[in-house]
Parts: structure tokens; sequence; C-alpha cells
């Protein structure tokens, strides 16, 4: 071993190191094995003559009912096609970017609300660490709480999966639109509370404090000295969210509601694959376009900001 | 401020835009604030299934539960495992192809420019077969992230049966897709002074991508694969609407039976297990990347 083997073996040696981080590569392993070895996942054949029966029929059954008998030509698809997509297609794909827009205004409207008393410089007997006299014990408290009880709610609203809110407004409202849309602001009213509130929390104080120091108040504070600094992110935030409720109100079509799901499973019941993939290509297109209106909007925002 | 233009105001119109939007939405929805009141019933649900939120249950609700039944508890438990399996399965298959798709993906892979002598052939592969494998690799991670997994399950559904496996693939290719397009970006915006370093001192392009470049990108690739086995928690609980007997699969049926309680301990476990999850891949993220 000459003498730069031996530096970069000392170098090698000194380099930080977790045991944290080593019992979780150890254990992200085992569970990969064990998942993988249980035996759980492949339980019997997957290609059992039924089921590659099954295939065959499922792969017939794809390509469109005008030309799946040998025939070929464009214009009949094309006609089922622009068929599909006029009558439900298109109104489906506008009820699902509907149901994802009103939900997420409304759950920026709720984070907006549940932001503040979740904010721990904003929610505090002495916000930015500013105030005139010293607080009593028993208003100190009762910020400490009121700060506990918001971000409760908040943890509370993103735990509870959306599905789960969809059953529960479903059993509430019945199968109108307000289930789906209630259901997707809630749970993510949740997480846009959580982001929101990092972001006030993490604001340079100086201008906040300042503004405190000359007498403004809590709320001018706010509205004068952080809103202007956070907005852009919560923007951000709001977009990206957006995004992923495109998605989920595809989905939760499956439950009943008339987005792009509802018509994938009606398609489904009826034994039209064909129709069925052409729904779930409208949805993909619809995601895609949503998310490069999320890119664009968020590369935008990233200018200004 | 006196006699230039003013900059155009971004926000203001962002945020109007989306009031309009949001409006709009409403609208063509008919969601009217006045459907909001819930009857008799409507209310009675909710009162029943937030009351049970304090009394999960720790037996079953069924008047009758034939004989040799599991205990509820420990059928909660092995769901919980089951959907801890299922998402490590999703995950882990799901990471080891959206690398190498993202590899495929990223600009930086294909952007080396060999030193030493350029031949004919290697031009023409340079010139035809990289962007058509750039393209396609671009499309298929399109298509892939595009469809929800629960879609994907549908789909499977329909061509060979929902098993086990065929229900890990429905998250594994959504999931590909999703992390193919992060690692490609996580890639083209890793730090490049090492491959530069690595290149001007002779390096192969391989050498440059695998030694200067990949281990920039590492610390947030690992993070985000751990937080996308978060995820898989979540969408393997979901899987359960199939019929896996993953967490949502009991959450579906205590909820159909209006077994409140039960939802309410089926809910609690997924909750744990989220936060546990959470908690670890926060702390990975923070050692992570420091």
């Amino acid at each position: 071993m000459n003498d730069r083997d031996l530096q970069i073996h000392r170098l090698r040696r000194s380099r930080p190191r977790s045991l944290y981080l080593r019992m979780s590569i150890v254990s992200i392993v085992l569970l990969i094995i064990l998942s993988w070895s249980s035996g759980w996942l492949v339980t019997d054949d997957p290609f059992t003559p039924r089921r590659r029966e099954n295939l065959r029929r499922f792969l017939r059954e794809i390509q469109p009912l005008p030309v799946r008998d040998g025939e070929i030509g464009f214009a009949p698809v094309c006609r089922w096609a622009s068929d599909l997509v006029a009558d439900p297609g298109l109104d489906a794909a506008l009820a699902t970017l509907s149901i994802a827009t009103a939900s997420i205004v409304l759950a920026a409207v709720g984070a907006l609300i549940l932001v503040w008393p979740a904010a721990r410089t904003v929610a505090s007997s002495r916000p930015f660490g500013v105030s005139a006299s010293q607080p009593g014990r028993m208003i100190r408290i009762a910020w400490l709480v009121l700060v506990a009880a918001t971000r409760g709610i908040a943890v509370f609203f993103r735990a509870v999966p959306e599905y789960v809110w969809a059953f529960l407004f479903l059993a509430m409202f019945g199968p109108r639109a307000w289930p789906a849309v209630l259901a997707l602001a809630v749970h993510n009213a949740g997480i846009l509370a959580k982001l929101g509130a990092e972001v006030v929390e993490n604001v340079v104080p100086a201008v906040p404090a300042g503004l405190r120091s000359i007498g403004a108040s809590r709320r001018q504070v706010v509205v004068a000295g952080i809103l202007p600094t956070v907005l852009p992110r919560f923007l951000l935030f709001f977009a990206y969210r957006w995004e992923t409720c495109v998605r989920e109100a595809t989905v939760l079509g499956l439950l009943g509601f008339s987005s792009l799901g509802y018509w994938i499973l009606d398609a489904r019941a009826r034994d039209r694959y064909d129709d069925m993939i052409l729904f779930m290509l409208i949805g993909a297109v619809l995601v895609l376009i949503g998310d490069y209106v999320s890119v664009a909007v968020r590369s935008i925002l990233r200018r200004v900001a | 401020m006196f006699g230039t233009r003013r900059p155009f105001p971004v926000r203001r119109t962002l945020l109007i835009l989306i009031a309009l939007s949001g409006i709009g939405s409403a609208l063509h929805l008919g969601l009217r604030p006045g459907n909001l009141r819930p009857d008799a019933g409507g209310l009675r649900v909710a009162a029943t299934f937030f009351g049970a939120a304090v009394s999960p249950a720790t037996s079953y609700e069924a008047a009758f539960v034939p004989e040799g039944t599991i205990p509820l508890l420990a059928k909660a438990g092995a769901a919980t495992i089951t959907t801890v399996i299922f998402a490590a399965a999703a995950a882990s298959l799901s990471t080891l192809l959206g690398l190498i798709l993202g590899f495929l993906a990223s600009a930086a892979w294909w952007s080396d420019d060999p030193i030493g002598g350029v031949s004919i052939i290697r031009r023409l592969v340079q010139r035809t077969v990289r962007p058509a494998v750039f393209v396609t690799t671009r499309f298929v991670i399109a298509l892939a992230r595009s469809m929800h997994e629960l879609l994907w399950a549908v789909l499977f559904l329909g061509a060979m049966g929902l098993t086990n496996l065929t229900a890990v693939m429905a998250i594994v290719i959504p999931y590909t897709g999703i992390l193919a397009k992060i690692c490609s970006e996580i890639i083209d915006e890793a730090p490049r002074e090492a491959a530069h370093a690595l290149r001007a001192a002779g390096a192969s392009p391989l050498q440059v991508f695998f030694c200067g470049l990949l281990p920039r990108a590492l610390p947030d690739l690992c993070a985000y694969a751990i937080y996308r086995f978060e995820c898989a928690l979540r969408s393997s609980a979901v899987m359960g609407f199939f019929g896996i007997p993953t967490l949502g699969y009991y959450i579906h049926a205590s909820f159909s039976n209006t077994h409140y309680r039960e939802v309410w301990t089926y809910l609690y476990a997924l909750l744990a297990l989220v936060a546990l999850a959470d908690n670890w891949s926060g702390g990975l993220r923070r050692r992570l990347i420091s």
C-alpha cells in the first residue's frame, strides 16, 4: 500500500457516518427481501389457461368496435372516438376539471384561515418576540392551546385519506358533486395549512418584528409584513396540489360521481373495454395538461419570486 | 416610479384567475351552499362517525361473528403488515425501474461529447438512435404517470384479473413514471463541477456520469425514493378497494356495514403507519440532505 492509498484509506475511514442511516439501510433491505420472498406476491401461476384466455379476450375487446373483426379503416375509428369524446367524454373531462378546481380553491380558502393560528410565530402572546408588556400566564397558555388545536385540526384533515372523507360525505349528502369536492377540499386544506404554516414560520422575522415594534397590530403585521413575502410560495403549493387534485378527481368518479372515473367503470360494466380505454386516455391527457399548466405557472412564479 | 412602466402584476392576475376559475367550476357543477345542509339522517351519520373516533372497536361490532374468525385486532395487525409488504414490493420495483428510465430520460445521460475521433457510425448513432430513445422514454414515462394507480388496477382487472401481483404492478407502473421523471430532473439539476473536472481529466462519458454526476444527485434521489415508499403505503391501502386484503379493504367493508367503530380501528392503524413512515422519511431526509 503506497502513500496515496493510505491517505485515501484514511480519508475514507474519517468520513461522517450515521448509525441512523445504517440501521435504515439494513431495515430497507430486510423489508424488500421480506416483501418479495414472502411467497405472498406470486401466490399462483399468473398465466393459467383461464387467465390467458381472459387476456386474449381483453386484447380483442380493447380494439374499437367498428374495426374489431379484421376490418381496417381509419374513418370508422375516428367516428367512434369523436362520438364518445363528444357525448360523455368532454362533459366528463370538464366535470373532473371542475371538481379539482372547485375543491382546491375551497381548500385554499380553508388553509388561509388555518395558517395563521397554526404558525407559532404569529399565534403567540409575543408575536415575533416583540410585545410592549409582559403577557400574563393565562394569555400565554391560551395562545398555546389555540396553536395546538389548529394544528390538531390540520393533522386530522390531512391524515384521514380523501376516500374516507368521500365515503362520509357521500353518506351525509347523497350522490351529488358536493361529497367529491368536500372530500378533496378537506384533505387538501390540511396539507396546504401544514405547508403554509411552515413557510410563515420560516419568514425572516426582521420585517414583521420591525412592524410590530412600531405598533402594528397582529393583523396589520400579517397583511403588510408576511403575506407579500409568502404569497409566491403559497401559490406554488396551490399549483402543485391542484395538479394532484386533477388526478384524484378522476379516480373519485369510481365512487359514483359523474367524473371520468364514473364513465370508466360504466364502460367496464357494459363490457366495452374499447370505450373504457378511450376514457382512460382522455383522463391521461387531462392529467398531462394539468401537469404542464402547473409547471408553467410554477416557472412564472419562480421568476417573480 | 415616475415614467417607468409598472411590471405586469403576475400575482394579482393569478389570484383573480384562480378565484374566477373556482367560481366558474362551482357554477358548472351546480354547487349550491344550500345543498350543504344535511338532512337528519346525514347529521346522524356524521355524529355517529365522529363519535366513534374516540372509541375505536377492539372486537367485532356485528351481532353474529362466525366461529373461528380471527380477532379484530389481529386482523387489523395482519392488514397493516400486508399493507407494508405490498408497499415495499411496489416501491422497490418502481425505484429500480424508475432509476433506469430516469437515466435514459435525463439530458445529462445523452449529452456527453466523446473526446477523440468521431466515426461516421458514431455520428449516425448520435443523430438517430439517441433522440429516438430519448423521446420514446419520455413518452413512456408520461403515459405511465398520467394514470392513477387505481385506473391501472381497473385495467389489470379487465386484462387478467386482479391478483396480488397485478395489484403491485398497478402501483409500480405510475410510480415508475413519477420516479423516472423526478430522477431525470434531479440528475439534470445536480451540480456539475465534479463531472467537468473528470471530463477534463479524460474520463469516459460513462465514468463521468457514474463517478462525477450520480454521487452528487444520490442524496436527493434516495430522499425522494423514501418519500415514494411513504406514498406507496397509502396507495397499497387504497388497493384494498379491489379486494386485496390491505387496510383499505377492511375500511371499505366496515364502512359499508356502518360499523364505524371498526372503521376507526383500521383508520388508526393506517394513520399510525403513515405517521411512522413520515417520521422515518423525515429523519432520513434531514440526514441525507444537510
